[in-house]
């Protein structure tokens, strides 16, 4: 009987690390490193991350407790999507007195294109900046890229490499975001939340946890905006991408290296 | 396929199991107060990955478990406040706490595969992410702040 489960369910030594992991992470709890003006929250997450990270480069796990980590992975985020969705039904009064906001903030994700184009271009990349910053890269844009231009393309090159610095340290990076942010500058908790809506359920749960640790008051409101803005970013994010993002990020990446280029060429004229 | 809801179920319990020990430690509730909330997330979750099995179109398996936790915690729905307050035993970080464990442990080989991408892809990385962020919470904070919400 047991023969037959699979490896993940058997894996008694991945179960045990985490569960090991998880008891150094809550039992240290939450630290508070005060910098300058604000209070900036360390939460259990990070050192659960950091600690899972480590022992990657300890005998205790290998390639087999890497593979098995999959399919828990993804039960343990389905379960955080229905936690924060459960939030949605009391505070439907704010989520529809918000909804403008959680529709506009959708053109925020072209703040993608805008910081992070140049950024790649000044970096050296040719067409893999496409692929690389026309979206937040998750599954939907992986889809998109390798349709429109070919699983063996510059840009889906490009989209990959995004995809995985996302899968590795989205959720890390969005709960630093999300504490930094709430900390040092005077944006609302709730437009933080809804931003944290932008990226995979993952990203969203460690954003909105970092949040809610923050204003624990408002717990649920920032859940409940957290989660719908993800739903929303789900069913509108892969038409934005097709029909405004991308297009905007190839228009974007002509301009500018036709300019450099044209630059250069100036240049090259002086010289002669 | 029952040995496959099986092994599905299975994975749930494991990952519950996590859930209420981080949820016990850190959070002071002890598991037999977390089991009604947990039992109704893993409920949750399983009937959104059923209904992803047997509906047509591949949309995505969170989006159908977000619908039907939703629908559950509507004012309308019976026994709404109560699924609500069985929730509400689970720390939200209960959950975070073990998912980035797994996810660290889960990135395994392609910690080699993102170190040859090189530096630029980091830089990158993390311009898209900021920028995605702070974009979509600048645009929300102003019209937030144009609707006199906040």
């Amino acid at each position: 009987m047991l023969s037959r489960l699979p490896d993940h369910l058997k894996d008694w030594r991945l179960h045990a690390a985490i569960l090991a992991i998880v008891l150094i992470a809550e039992f240290i709890g939450p630290l508070s490193l005060s910098i300058g003006p604000g209070m900036l929250p360390i939460l259990p997450m990070i050192y659960a991350f950091l600690l899972g990270i480590a022992l990657l480069f300890t005998p205790v796990v290998n390639e087999r407790q890497s593979k098995n980590a999959q399919p828990i992975t993804n039960a343990i985020i389905l379960i955080l999507v229905a936690k924060v969705s459960l939030n949605i039904g009391p505070a439907l009064d704010i989520i529809v007195q918000v909804g403008p906001a959680i529709l506009l903030q959708e053109i925020g994700n072209l703040g993608t294109v805008l910081i992070g184009l140049p950024l790649a271009l000044l970096l050296g990349a040719k067409r893999e900046a496409i692929g690389m910053t026309f979206s937040i890269a998750r599954e939907g844009s992986l889809a998109i890229i390798n349709d429109k231009f070919g699983f063996d393309s510059p840009e889906t090159r490009g989209v990959f490499s995004v995809y995985l610095f996302g899968s590795i340290f989205g959720a890390v990076i969005f709960g630093m975001m999300a504490s930094v942010l709430a900390a040092f500058t005077p944006l609302d908790p709730l437009a933080l939340a809804m931003a944290g809506g932008v990226g995979s359920a993952s990203m969203m749960a460690a954003s909105s946890s970092s949040l809610s640790a923050l204003y624990p008051e408002m717990a649920g409101e920032i859940q409940s905006l957290a989660s719908a803005g993800m739903i929303l970013s789900i069913a509108t994010g892969f038409f934005m991408a097709i029909f405004i993002a991308l297009p905007m990020a190839e228009r974007m990446y002509g301009l500018l290296t036709r300019k450099r280029s044209r630059a250069t060429a100036e240049e090259e004229d002086v010289r002669e | 396929m029952t040995r496959h809801v099986r092994d599905m179920v299975l994975a749930f319990v494991v990952a519950g199991l996590v859930i209420a020990v981080g949820n016990w430690v850190g959070y002071e509730t002890v598991p037999t107060e977390a089991l009604p909330g947990l039992l109704l997330v893993i409920g949750i979750s399983l009937a959104g990955v059923g209904v992803q099995k047997v509906l047509p179109g591949n949309i995505p398996t969170v989006l159908y478990v977000a619908v039907i936790a939703i629908v559950l915690s509507l004012p309308v729905t019976p026994g709404s406040t109560q699924m609500i307050a069985w929730a509400d035993a689970i720390d939200v970080q209960a959950i975070t706490t073990p998912l980035l464990a797994y996810v660290a442990i889960g990135v395994g080989s392609s910690l080699a595969d993102f170190a040859k991408l090189g530096w630029k892809s980091v830089i990158v990385g993390s311009g898209v992410f900021l920028g995605t962020f702070l974009g979509s919470a600048l645009i929300a904070e102003v019209v937030l702040r144009l609707q006199g919400v906040v």
